[in-house]
């Protein structure tokens, strides 16, 4: 089983995130599952989204877990909210920022001896999505880091998730995923 | 009315307004042509709620169906669009025909139950 | 003529999503909605399915969830096919006509979302209103996840409709924790789906003028009893066979197999929780690990039909354990949880006298975890062992503070 926690900030699209690698994971045949904290959550407020990929059928209701990846998708949600909570040994974090690792791990010290990783998420979405939507950028790069899937292989995934968009908008995304995929370290 | 047994009613406490499926729409039926059930309204007498009676008087009537409206309990008899009378059987004596009544004199009063329409019109007052 | 929609094979829905796909599957003649947390997106995907030309119906949007349930009479008794959803505060609105639904014999499907009631207020998933609704003369359908959320709601529409039973239906899921979860859901197509439940059978249509009916009569002493025992009548008789019969129909189409009562590892099983909703899945998890890692002979059991109860079902699943433990994810409020009650009700009559003890938890969506369920088979093991509790009868799990049981 595999256990996902995204930090995000409401209006951001981590559910959304969540649901398309979900909906990406399930076309392999693999059983998932994409859920949420809610709650009287207004946009911009800290939230957490939650992904499980099993090749068995999910039975674990319980929102708890101690997740295998976290994905932190607001630069500024590094400093103000719990991300390495529950954590375990092998938790890699994948945080979108526009400083480097060392610089990352420097300015906030309880990421230090973490398997960290940075994209900056944001300025990516900025120049190819046109909006600060930092949630396909960071499946791209969720696939750098796990090898869930070659690029190649997600982005016609992820193009046929999307296909209720403009082609426009399904152009922007797949660069989007694209460069936080070879831009991730 | 015989009380029936919980395994002898239709589910849902529904009732049927007639004994037997029309082959048309209900509306196209006159009244005293359709098929009641026991237990529509239709058959159940009402007529002795009343304390005072409505009388028609087919002399000064216009016809204007104001009654025929008016009429909560669907007791005022009119066909093609001529009165006829008062459903004495369901009629509950409200009066509500009498005050909507446009003629002068009007053409329903209210009288004591015990006064036969006869006398009643015998007495019936002159135009004001 | 609607549209049909493409689906995939696997879809990957929320509870909500797959509980308006049933419903436009089902083509309904009139949905009369008020939105509310967190059924909200069940009406709100409904409308959109309509406006895009996917559902021929009428969507009546109403002022409040009592008028919704009263769109959904009215037109049910004028001879449509009718459904609707809600939740919690909603449903609670909504009770005095859901009398009016099951006492007039109208088949209308309710698509439940379970949440807390206030106060204090609360939009996340226990099972008040569910336990709300338990004698409001409804049939009660719980599914554990979107997959059965979806295949529950389509089969309400078989199962209610049928001229045999003509009943309405709730079709409950948790709210958040399956309504909000997307998971992998395998849809029929339009044309199974609707080829399934079948065209609409109107039975005694108000708008039927060569056969004109009244609805809602008044009966008092004289004739109100013998209506209400029919009702009860045909639930306690006429539901069961037929839930079956719609099920084994299910079965052959999708593979998919539903039980009245759902056993999980009964057979040999010393101790059992029984639950409704997700906390079913996330136990039966738990089970299979008390197995491995604590040789405790642990099982589930579920009740899939949370009314009409179960009983013949629930003593047969629970005739060979020791120790039972009942989970309540709604707050008692002076007594023992519903359904504690219901399980010592049915197995006080059997030969099986297993110890059975009374547990709350999950209140206003409070996580069920592993850990708790892992604590509560310990505690049954402990029971099964000594023959009689060895804790308090009614406990709090998952709860802040001084530990709170009683008896």
């Amino acid at each position: 089983m595999l256990e996902i926690r995204w930090h995000s900030r409401a209006g951001q699209g981590a559910v959304t995130g969540a649901k398309g690698l979900g909906d990406v994971v399930a076309r392999t045949g693999k059983y998932v599952q994409a859920f949420a904290f809610y709650g009287s959550a207004k946009r911009g407020a800290a939230m957490t989204a939650y992904n499980r990929i099993d090749d068995e059928v999910i039975l674990n209701h319980q929102k708890f877990m101690h997740p295998d990846y976290v994905l932190v998708i607001d630069p500024g949600l590094t400093y103000t909210a719990d991300i390495t909570a529950y954590e375990k040994e092998e938790t890699k974090y994948i945080i979108t920022t526009h400083l480097s690792k060392e610089e990352l791990i420097e300015s906030q010290p309880k990421l230090k001896g973490r398997d960290v990783y940075v994209v900056d998420c944001i300025q990516i979405s900025l120049d190819t999505i046109g909006r600060a939507i930092p949630n396909t950028p960071m499946l791209g790069a969720l696939m750098k880091v796990s090898g869930m899937f070659e690029l190649d292989y997600f982005q016609k995934a992820m193009e046929s998730v999307l296909s209720k968009f403009p082609q426009k908008i399904i152009d922007a995304n797949m660069a989007a995923i694209e460069r936080a995929y070879n831009s991730v370290k | 009315m015989k009380y029936l047994g919980w395994d002898e009613l239709i589910p849902g406490a529904i009732l049927f307004s007639f004994k037997e499926e029309l082959d048309k729409d209900a509306s196209y039926i006159l009244p005293e042509d359709r098929p009641y059930a026991e237990t529509n309204s239709h058959e159940a007498y009402v007529g002795d709620w009343r304390v005072l009676k409505p009388v028609y008087n087919r002399d000064i009537c216009i016809d204007c169906q104001f009654c025929w409206i008016y009429c909560p309990d669907v007791s005022i008899i009119s066909r093609d669009k001529k009165m006829i009378g008062v459903d004495y059987d369901h009629c509950k004596g409200c009066g509500i025909c009498v005050e909507v009544c446009p003629t002068n004199p009007k053409s329903l009063l209210m009288f004591e139950e015990r006064i036969p329409n006869e006398e009643a019109l015998a007495k019936w007052p002159e135009k004001e | 003529m609607a549209e049909k929609m493409e689906l995939n094979e696997v879809e990957v829905w929320d509870g909500n999503m797959a509980a308006s796909q049933a419903m436009r599957q089902a083509q309904i003649d009139v949905v009369a909605a008020y939105p509310i947390t967190p059924s909200t997106p069940v009406v709100q995907n409904y409308g959109s399915f309509l406006a895009n030309g996917y559902v021929d119906g009428e969507f009546v949007m109403v002022e409040s969830e009592h008028a919704a349930m009263s769109g959904c009479v009215g037109a049910a008794a004028a001879g449509g096919r009718v459904a609707t959803a809600t939740s919690s505060q909603g449903f609670a609105l909504m009770a005095e006509v859901l009398y009016q639904a099951s006492g007039m014999r109208l088949p209308i499907v309710l698509v439940v979302v379970n949440r807390a009631l206030a106060a204090p207020l609360n939009v996340n998933g226990d099972h008040s209103d569910m336990y709300l609704g338990r004698d409001s003369g409804w049939i009660q359908l719980d599914g554990f996840n979107p997959q059965e959320a979806y295949d529950l709601t389509l089969m309400a529409f078989k199962i209610g409709e049928d001229p045999e039973i003509r009943l309405p239906v709730m079709s409950h899921q948790d709210g958040f924790i399956t309504s909000h979860t997307a998971e992998n859901v395998r849809p029929l197509n339009d044309d199974e789906a609707y080829e399934f439940i079948g065209e609409y059978p109107m039975v005694n249509p108000m708008l039927d003028l060569s056969k004109p009916v009244t609805y809602g009569v008044q009966t008092e002493e004289d004739w109100h009893f013998e209506h209400k025992a029919r009702q009860h009548h045909d639930l306690m008789t006429k539901v069961f066979g037929k839930v079956e019969e719609v099920f084994d129909a299910f079965e052959k189409k999708t593979g998919r197999k539903y039980n009245i009562v759902e056993k999980y590892m009964m057979d040999d099983a010393d101790v059992a929780i029984i639950a409704l909703g997700s906390t079913v899945e996330t136990t039966i998890m738990v089970a299979e690990k008390m197995r491995k890692e604590q040789g405790i002979k642990a099982g589930v059991v579920a009740p899939r039909l949370f009314r009409p109860w179960p009983h013949e079902k629930i003593v047969e699943a629970l005739s060979g354990v020791k120790a039972v433990a009942c989970l309540d994810r709604s707050s008692p409020n002076g007594a023992f949880g519903a359904l504690y009650n219901e399980v010592i009700g049915s197995v006080y009559q059997s030969d099986n006298h297993p110890v059975v003890t009374n547990y709350i938890y999950g209140l206003g969506g409070r996580d069920f975890t592993v850990e708790q369920a892992e604590e509560i088979y310990k505690e049954l093991a402990a029971n099964a062992e000594a023959g009689k509790p060895t804790t308090p009868l009614q406990q709090f799990v998952g709860l802040r503070g001084p530990k709170l049981s009683f008896y």
